[in-house]
């Protein structure tokens, strides 16, 4: 549960995970094994199609809660089952234990439940005088150590054996041995005599199905079904969101969550539960069966026009189990309690700002976590708009506001860049990278060397190199620099320039573009977000240009995908559309476009490494065009997780060097193991991040944007 | 008579095995209890867990019987389980789960239908019996007709959806021993419920 009250606290905290070397180590192996597990367990079935049907279903019966909570109630009721709801956290927590005095019950068992965790139900329970006992095995071992969970489905994984055998031999006053199997004989031991003897079970629910009033709870250890069975009294919570129409829903669900959640086709037990089952110790035969609906947020939520989707989430924890972030800091920093990508969100409605302030702010935007959702809730783009309400809300930082006008500002802003060339020489000691930065203008940016701004950028060249290029050619081509290429890196444009037109481009450079805008969104800033779409809607005119190509990945997928949503409400909307359609990253536009392949450069048996851009692979779905062009110009030499962020995101590499430094040290380690002479990247944020780190590692590879690449190697 | 979707039970064999259940070929429900019965001789005597922390220490092995309980046996049926079982020294149980939740050795269940893509039974559990009786077991064997074995998930919705539109009922799916790998993510078997799931799969 991340507590910090202030951005620096927060820095403290991450650095204890940081140095943490058992959960860096259990999160990386872990990070590996699930990615490749999650792609066995897919291959029999269409993850992208079901993840699609299980979107549209959510978003159907979003609209529909109050009609299924309705049909819920009226079926369940129907069947001797109890149903409650309750509008707040504290409201729930005052329902369950009113149902614990109402039927004398003081031992409680509880198999596991976000909601409950949502709620600190255990907490208002004990308050009552209950002892309640977690049954789920990692809950288990969390609530004896009074912490919370790190990851959603598996609650315990920042813990060693030796600290889970520590844990139990305090528990049982015996000293236990560290062995796994052994440790699982003491949970099956200890909490067998904690389920016989209690008097009321509380479960979750995955699924409250409204047409037949049944409970749907997915376990693998089985603890559920003691928990809805032995005690005679069974509480099971939900929040609203859990409500489907029917089976069906149910059932396509479980198609991914356990597929997704830990790579297994299904979890062991499944058990639905149709009213008050037979209990042999009630006077009557039947269990006393209570449903708890919880809102919490969840109805205002389901109206919210851009944050809505967030409650298509099944709980599967994959957002946490692929997260670059999440692998480094684990759950304790990465949620308050719910965690990973939807945790961040999910804090903000449910547990406030105030809990999400800092939190919010911890994501790098490299849409992993979008990739393999669920239920296909576009997660960085709703982290986003919390950032650009915390601003609204609170005001901006002196920072941001301070960027955010100057990015509005084209003039001042190239100005701005065009003096840094004057005020960087005496730190640049004439290389291309900043050499004596004071430390106190880039706190924490001592990784990586950054680079000098160009002598000059490349909307000064452009008059002279237009002058030598064809004045015909098939394709009309508006090339989008994007900052870091006009600023830092005019010769990446360069090569590019000279690819294209050799291929038959006409190319031109409209003066009148800015920075696609992505930073001030990324901060929040959704004015300057919308004023720097509008410039640069403007700067391309439809009539003129088949294609706008950029070398950026991260400017093209930002252009692309959330230009027209950006300009949602403003008449430019359709003006945004059609730009989006227009927009090409450079290499997918030379495979695919242009053709570029074998026979258009002189192969050489030179080894190149390749880094996935975030904003390419998954941003756009480019992943074989870049690999195509690098084998045909030279020997392609794969390496691990070559899709994994770097670590620059832009202005989270500023916020975050910490995290930042070590998302690279992998990066480049993975990189340098391939044997590879040239690291080939097409995204200059990539470039700057990977070629300062191989400075400061001595420069083992070369690093190059798959332009220069190409051009080099150009027939 | 039923028929036998060949190819479903195929996927059921074969996705029965990284689950870890351990499937066996019966001719009849006959040879499904004999089977039962001798995989409740071969193993070891179940270990006893103390219900209460000040409980009395257990039985020594030797002092008490292995017990195999059938819940969900058709009277006929389990007349017949009664029989092959009478002289092997177990104690055999039909209900009362309830009295033996420090633990048994076997259950004995007949499946009410199958999913072959997930390798899951499916148990008609609305008896309290039957819930705990395959949970608290050590070992739990099932017969399965492959006849009721279905492909997907969806092909057992029409039956899911008539149980829980007639009434109160609890229907559970079960894929495996109970497992968890909550400990440094290490799989291990039997944290709540059985250790070992063996199905019986039956000609017809």
């Amino acid at each position: 549960m991340q507590s910090a009250r202030s951005m620096n606290e927060y820095h403290e905290q991450i650095r204890e995970s940081l140095d943490n070397s058992f959960l860096r180590e259990a999160l990386d192996k872990f990070a590996v094994a699930y990615k490749a597990n999650r792609l066995m367990i897919f291959a029999d079935v269409n993850a992208k199609d079901l993840i699609q049907e299980i979107a549209q279903a959510k978003d159907e019966a979003l609209p529909r809660i109050e009609e299924l909570y309705a049909m819920f109630k009226a079926e369940a009721e129907k069947r001797g089952v109890h149903v409650h709801r309750a509008e707040t956290a504290a409201g729930a927590n005052e329902i369950i234990c009113r149902i614990a005095k109402e039927n004398n019950c003081k031992k409680i068992i509880k198999s596991k439940s976000m909601t409950a965790e949502e709620i600190h139900m255990n907490h208002a329970l004990e308050g009552a005088g209950c002892e309640v006992a977690e049954t789920d095995l990692g809950e288990w071992i969390i609530q004896l150590r009074h912490e919370g969970p790190t990851h959603m489905v598996m609650p315990a994984i920042h813990l060693s054996r030796v600290q889970v055998a520590d844990t139990f031999s305090e528990e049982t006053g015996t000293k236990q041995e560290s062995d796994i199997s052994k440790l699982v004989k003491v949970a099956r031991r200890e909490l067998r005599a904690k389920f016989a003897g209690a008097d009321m079970g509380i479960s979750g629910a995955n699924f409250a199905i409204a047409d037949t009033g049944t409970i749907g709870i997915c376990t693998n250890e089985g603890n559920g079904r003691l928990t809805s069975t032995l005690p005679r009294v069974h509480v099971a919570i939900a929040g609203l969101d859990k409500l489907v129409p029917n089976i069906h829903d149910a059932l396509r669900i479980i198609k991914v969550l356990p597929r997704n959640a830990t790579a297994q086709a299904i979890t062991t037990y499944v058990s639905w539960m149709t009213g008050a089952a037979e209990h042999s110790q009630n006077p009557d035969k039947r269990k006393i069966m209570h449903v708890v609906f919880v809102d919490n947020g969840r109805s205002a939520l389901a109206k919210d026009a851009i944050c809505a989707s967030a409650l298509r989430c099944v709980r599967c924890g994959a957002c946490a189990n692929v997260c670059p972030v999440y692998r480094l800091v684990g759950g304790h920093k990465m949620g308050y309690v719910y965690i990973g990508a939807i945790g961040l969100i999910l804090t903000y409605f449910f547990h406030g700002r105030e809990n999400a302030r800092h939190l919010i702010q911890n994501c790098i935007n490299c849409e992993a976590c979008k990739d393999v959702c669920a239920a296909g809730i576009d997660l960085p783009a709703i982290i986003q708009e919390i950032r650009a309400r915390l601003v609204e809300e609170e005001g901006t930082p002196i920072t941001s506001s301070l960027l955010a006008n100057v990015l509005e500002n084209r003039k001042l802003f190239h100005t701005l860049l065009r003096f840094g060339k004057f005020a960087q020489r005496p730190i640049t000691g004439g290389t291309p990278f900043i050499r004596h930065l004071p430390e106190i203008f880039l706190k924490g940016q001592g990784f990586r060397a950054l680079p000098a701004v160009a002598s000059s950028p490349f909307r000064d060249r452009w008059e002279k190199i237009s002058k030598i290029l064809p004045a015909v050619g098939k394709l009309r081509v508006g090339l989008f620099a994007g900052c870091a290429q006009d600023f830092v890196y005019p010769e990446q444009l360069e090569a590019a320039v000279k690819v294209l037109s050799a291929k038959g481009c006409r190319i031109d450079f409209p003066m009148e573009q800015s920075c696609c805008g992505l930073p001030v969104r990324m901060m929040g800033e959704r004015k300057a977000a919308e004023n720097t779409a509008i410039r640069n809607i403007r700067a391309f005119d439809p009539a003129r240009f088949d294609y706008i190509v950029t070398l950026c990945a991260s400017c093209a997928s930002y252009m692309k995908n959330s230009y027209a949503e950006v300009l949602a409400a403003s008449t430019m909307r359709t003006e945004a559309e059609q730009f989006a359609t227009r927009v090409r990253d450079f290499s997918s536009f030379a495979r695919d476009v242009l053709g570029l392949g074998d026979g258009d450069f002189v192969k050489s048996g030179e080894g190149v490494c390749y880094h996935a851009p975030c904003h390419l692979c998954r941003g756009l779905g480019v992943t074989g065009q870049p690999r195509d062009l690098i084998r045909a110009a030279a020997e392609y030499k794969e390496s691990p997780e070559e899709d994994v962020c770097c670590g620059f995101g832009g202005t989270y590499s500023v916020k975050f060097p910490e995290i930042s430094a070590q998302l690279l040290q992998k990066k480049l380690d993975n990189l340098e193991s391939s044997g590879a002479e040239v690291l080939v990247t097409d995204c200059p944020g990539c470039v700057m991040q990977l070629r300062g780190g191989e400075e400061k590692r001595g420069n083992k590879l070369k690093v190059e944007h798959i332009a220069e690449f190409l051009s080099r190697r150009m027939k | 008579m039923a028929t036998i979707d060949r190819e479903a039970v195929e996927i059921f064999q074969k996705k029965a095995a990284p689950v870890t259940i351990k499937i066996v070929e019966a001719a009849g429900l006959a040879e499904a209890m004999a089977y039962a019965l001798e995989v409740c001789e071969k193993k070891e005597i179940c270990e006893l867990m103390p219900l209460a922390a000040d409980a009395a220490p257990q039985q020594s092995p030797t002092e008490r019987t292995k017990v195999i309980c059938a819940p969900n046996l058709t009277d006929k049926d389990y007349k017949e389980f009664e029989n092959l079982g009478k002289d092997k020294g177990f104690t055999l149980l039909r209900k009362g789960m309830r009295g033996y939740l420090s633990g048994i050795d076997v259950a004995f269940t007949t499946a009410d239908g199958a999913i072959a893509e997930t390798a899951t039974t499916i148990l008609e559990s609305m008896s309290e019996d039957v819930r705990l009786a395959t949970m608290i077991a050590e070992v739990h064997v099932i017969a399965l007709k492959k006849s009721q074995i279905k492909k997907t998930s969806y092909d057992v919705e029409d039956y899911l959806q008539k149980q829980m539109q007639k009434g109160t009922g609890y229907t559970a799916f079960i894929s495996g021993p109970s497992r968890t790998a909550d400990i440094e993510r290490v799989l291990t078997l039997g944290v709540h419920g059985p250790l070992e799931v063996h199905i019986a799969l039956l000609e017809g």
